[in-house]
């Protein structure tokens, strides 16, 4: 019998023949199949497919191995192949989800544990450096005070009611951390994002600016955020988020208030800042708890300013409303890429 | 020679290693290793990456090392492999490396 494993590269979408066998091992071993993943690497013995796992960018997901063939060097080899992949794609920093049972396995793969939903969900990430080495980086800006603020902003475009909340917030507390999100999956670009929350919280004197971070509402941490319009929210994927900020972000910068705008229109939003108070205030934690601040909205010739909202007029046009919901450099940008 | 880019090198499998390097902001080398055989020959698989990685010359990068019981020899070449990969050397001095 030839017992050697084979490994290659598949799309499931492209190849619905192997999209079905890989579908029928996931089912085996309790798990669903991803519908996002474009990227399967499979591993056979002889013409039996006996080992998945799928790469989605920069994770690592539905991994699966015959559970007749455990034990042996399999596993292993399926991942190896795995990161050699993501290296080929450009990513060697790799993060995975997982059952918390499976993570001694994973950790033999070089995986590290960085955040836990007990019973759920485990995030880890390929280096045992990564998130210290971040932690670290972030510590450096620390600022002086009792009361140390953050808010973190899709800012997706900048709007008034961004701003009213940085000034707010700023104004009831000594410093104040602002992070735009840097996941690349909405409407407007990071780049154009960062420019347009930058330009609209110039002048506020307490307020350090920064990048956002694979370890903060991104795809990693929190995947389903992105799909919101396919209206899927995640239970346990916003908590991995909240655990790691409470666990490494806050505690760098020195953090006690997450200031949040109330959601009026956003359900992945509002479901977002429900969890917020959960996971940042309530749950047990060895880590100090971040009193989350709801700010109610800024409201402007009766509509609640919102993102979201901006998104909706974009949409049909209707650029007339405009002047209320967003600050002048946003609006110039709308003006210029929008106004027909 | 420094890091300039992300690499890797070795496999996951039984006596093998698998060695990622990465670039670091300033002038320093961070080794982290983990080996199943930490206890054992942990002080040893130290001592061989840190010389291996002082004849390169390497004077910047991250390396991090995932051991599953590699011998000594293996544990130089996955190191000189993923080091030379991503410090982008083509020309190779050999005996640089015996």
């Amino acid at each position: 019998m030839n017992d050697e494993f084979v490994f290659y590269t598949i799309n499931p979408h492209k190849n619905w023949d192997e999209g079905a066998e890989i579908q029928r091992l996931l089912t085996l071993c309790d798990l669903d199949m991803d519908e996002g993943i474009e990227t399967f690497v499979v591993g056979r013995q002889g013409r039996r497919l006996v080992a998945c796992a799928g790469l989605d960018g920069d994770i690592v997901k539905c991994v699966a191995t015959a559970p007749d063939l455990r034990g042996e060097s399999l596993s292993l080899k399926l991942m190896g192949e795995v990161i050699n992949l993501a290296v080929e794609q450009g990513h060697l920093h790799l993060f995975l989800f997982t059952h918390p049972s499976n993570v001694s396995f994973f950790g033999g793969c070089g995986f590290y544990e960085l955040a836990e939903v007990p019973g759920y969900v485990t995030l880890m990430e390929n280096t045992p450096v990564g998130i210290k080495r971040y932690s670290d980086q972030l510590r450096k800006l620390t600022q002086p005070g009792d009361k140390i603020g953050c808010i973190v902003m899709n800012a997706n475009p900048f709007t008034f009611g961004h701003q009213y909340l940085v000034r707010l917030a700023a104004s009831q507390c000594d410093w104040l951390h602002v992070f735009v999100v840097r996941e690349d999956v909405s409407q407007f670009s990071y780049r154009d994002r960062y420019a347009l929350v930058s330009a609209g919280v110039a002048g506020v004197p307490n307020l350090t600016l920064h990048h956002g971070s694979e370890y903060m509402v991104s795809r990693a941490t929190f995947p389903d955020y992105f799909f919101k319009e396919k209206g899927m929210v995640g239970e346990c994927c916003s908590a991995i988020d909240l655990i790691l900020f409470r666990k490494y972000i806050a505690p760098a910068l020195g953090i006690t208030h997450r200031f949040v705008g109330t959601e009026p229109f956003c359900k992945t939003t509002r479901k977002y800042n429900d969890d917020m108070k959960q996971w940042l205030q309530v749950a047990d934690s060895s880590a100090p708890a971040v009193t989350v601040v709801e700010v109610p909205r800024t409201v402007s010739s009766n509509i609640a300013i919102s993102a979201s909202e901006v998104r909706r007029l974009l949409r049909s046009g209707d650029m007339a409303k405009m002047p209320a919901l967003v600050p002048r450099d946003t609006l110039n940008f709308l003006y210029s890429n929008y106004a027909t | 020679m420094k890091i300039i880019k992300e690499a890797l090198a070795g496999t996951l499998e039984s006596s093998d290693l698998l060695v990622k390097v990465t670039p670091l902001p300033e002038d320093r080398v961070d080794v982290v290793i983990q080996s199943e055989v930490m206890h054992q020959f942990g002080e040893q698989i130290r001592q061989v990456v840190l010389a291996t990685l002082q004849q390169l010359g390497l004077i910047s990068g991250q390396v991090v090392i995932e051991d599953k019981g590699a011998l000594d020899c293996a544990i130089r070449a996955r190191v000189q492999a993923a080091i030379l990969r991503g410090a982008a050397v083509d020309q190779l001095d050999w005996s640089k490396l015996s």
